[in-house]
């Protein structure tokens, strides 16, 4: 039999609840003390802020449109098949989140110094000091939250559902796009705006394959550090609104459809 | 229409193994067994999402063993109904026109026709969400048959209902399969349903083919000890052969005290159980005397009401073996039986008796 919980250790794991929530809320309203409307005006529109804004979003919109599309399969295939390496498959989608961004910015950086990577940097694209490599920064680091969510999402689709889709008929293609796939789609929209949203405050990996260029590879997160290393901090403070405004309604629109979805 | 020949699967660590059995067309066969008989390795393999290990399978002719799943050309309905969510009802009864581009002048005539047999014409702008568990059986039925499917799989699709609804079903199959000609599988855990609407039953027991046969002969003289337990007898005794001769034995049973000839083939001296199903134990006026090819028991009777029926429970007064007997609750109250009463008397028919090996 289940007991109900003591109203004291009710009210002491509400008051935790409560703590999380005063812990990021102070540290987003402690920024008011540097809070100047006249520099958040000309901070915002400022050709060097709209670049980063611009060069941020365009990034985080491809690498996540690119990890989704291998995620998609891939997730897929984790959830569906037996194949041999798929528990190392499934192992290493937790990588980017052990291993440190810097870390993994500094292995990607590596990888363009020998000679394969050397020679994708000369016969196919370019990727270091460029937005490609903001790109592949990013994509690296989003890719294994990517797969789990969506394989999370397709676990929760019924196999008994595509065998049926076969049974009437279906191709497995057939019966990926019109019963998986819609089935599955709370999932992959959830997945997208996480993923996006990480690859937007993706630091780390960025500074290590991108560099901090001022106009070339300041992303929000990049230039937030620059102005920060100059201890600009009215500017600073500036930009970290704005990175935390996309977050947060990126976050927010993530939870109102997917709240959405469960109430259908 | 359904041939199955020598057929083994594997599913994991499970090995479904030896399966020989045809299904004629417009028939309907059950395949019975307990939980982890082997009954849904079997139906996969015939779906065609479990690769067939060796043995034939084989459809109106057409070899189905590497044919892919929606080239089967299968009616299937599990367990789940597996009815598509985000779909209206409609468009779950024509996914299959869909899949395969099937003009509407095509399937819309036997679509009307489906929907007006199964009432439900008010449910197609329906969501699947919103209908009742009949309803959602209906609509995955006729999902199934617009397709028009050569074999169709029912994978016990009416376990979640309560019994009016699952006995309203059961007529609503047999009419469908009656007007369309269906030729069916059914899997199921359920003597009942198996019985109502199979013509033929195959019984598996821990992935082995145990019996095959007319559903009245699998329920009247099962081939196997393990069969006979899981169609639930009681009134199985141990016996030995005695006599053998033509394809006929002759058996002792010292609990009952009785001799009798059955059909079937072992050796003298083999020891086996005989059987007889509780519906052919006959109850008896005290005055009643013993007739040739019947065995007679006098005992103490213990009454378990079953609802519509009793189960008379007869402890003879000889000490033998319990015998049960099932009787409609106007029998017990024409024999004035009460629970405890001593003194009474049921026959055993001898030609009504079955036997089975111990082994």
């Amino acid at each position: 039999m289940k007991l109900l919980p003591h109203a004291g250790g009710v009210r002491a794991s509400v008051a935790a609840a409560l703590a999380v929530l005063a812990i990021y809320a102070g540290l987003i309203v402690s920024l008011l003390w540097f809070f100047d409307t006249g520099i958040l005006r000309e901070t915002l529109f400022s050709e060097r802020t709209l670049f980063s804004v611009r060069l941020s979003l365009m990034a985080a919109t491809l690498a996540t449109l690119l990890a989704l599309f291998l995620a998609i399969p891939a997730a897929y295939a984790l959830s569906r098949y037996r194949f041999w390496g798929k528990e190392a498959a499934d192992t290493v989608l937790e990588f980017p989140i052990i291993v440190s961004p810097a870390a993994l910015g500094a292995i990607i950086l590596i990888f363009f110094n020998n000679p394969l990577g050397e020679w994708i940097q000369e016969n196919v694209i370019y990727f270091v000091f460029g937005f490609a490599g903001i790109v592949l920064a990013q994509f690296v680091t989003v890719l294994g939250i990517a797969v789990r969510m969506l394989k999370a999402a397709f676990d929760a689709v019924p196999l008994e559902l595509e065998t049926v889709a076969r049974t009437l008929g279906a191709s497995p293609r057939y019966s990926f796009f019109t019963v998986t796939l819609p089935l599955a789609r709370n999932g992959l929209i959830a997945a997208f705006i996480l993923a996006w949203a990480k690859a937007l405050g993706e630091f780390g990996a960025t500074l290590m394959v991108a560099g901090s260029m001022a106009m070339r590879t300041e992303t929000l997160p990049i230039a937030i550090y620059m102005r920060l290393s100059n201890a600009d901090i009215e500017r600073t403070v500036a930009l970290i609104v704005v990175l935390v405004s996309i977050g947060l309604t990126a976050l927010f629109t993530a939870r109102h459809i997917l709240g959405g979805g469960r109430r259908a | 229409m359904l041939e199955i020949e020598g057929l083994a699967a594997q599913a994991g660590g499970f090995r479904l193994q030896g399966i020989t059995l045809q299904i004629g067309e417009g028939e309907c066969h059950a395949v019975l067994g307990p939980s982890g008989s082997g009954k849904s390795t079997l139906l996969n393999a015939v779906l065609g999402t479990l690769p067939v290990s060796s043995g034939t399978l084989r459809l109106a002719g057409e070899d189905l063993t590497r044919l892919p799943v929606e080239r089967r050309r299968l009616g299937y309905v599990p367990q789940h109904l597996g009815l598509f969510p985000h779909l209206m009802v409609l468009d779950n009864l024509i996914y299959s026109a869909r899949a395969r581009r099937v003009p509407a002048a095509d399937y819309q005539p036997l679509l009307d026709r489906l929907v007006e047999i199964t009432g439900i014409g008010a449910l197609l702008s329906r969501r699947i969400a919103t209908l009742s568990g009949g309803e959602r059986q209906r609509v995955a039925l006729v999902r199934a048959l617009v397709a028009n499917p050569r074999l169709v799989l029912l994978d016990e699709p009416f376990t979640a209902l309560n019994e009016s609804l699952r006995r309203e079903l059961w007529w609503l199959v047999k009419d469908l399969q009656r007007e369309r000609g269906l030729t069916v599988m059914l899997v199921t855990h359920d003597l009942t349903e198996a019985y109502v609407l199979a013509d033929h039953i195959t019984v598996l027991i821990e992935g082995r083919q145990e019996q095959t046969g007319d559903k009245r002969e699998v329920f009247n003289r099962p081939a196997s000890l393990a069969v006979a337990r899981f169609l639930g007898l009681k009134n199985l005794f141990p016996a030995t052969v005695v006599g053998t001769a033509e394809g006929r034995i002759e058996a002792h049973c010292p609990e009952l005290g009785l001799n009798v000839g059955l059909v079937g083939t072992a050796t003298v001296g083999e020891a086996i159980m005989i059987g007889l199903r509780p519906e052919s134990v006959a109850l008896r006026d005290a005055a009643h005397l013993p007739r040739p090819g019947e065995c007679l028991l006098r005992g103490t009777v213990r009454l378990v009401d079953l609802g519509s029926e009793v189960s008379i429970h007869l402890h003879p007064e000889t000490g033998g073996p319990v015998v049960e007997a099932v009787a409609s609750w106007r029998v017990v109250e024409r024999f004035g039986l009460h629970d405890g009463q001593a003194g009474v008397s049921m026959a055993l028919p001898k030609e009504r008796m079955f036997w089975v090996r111990t082994q």
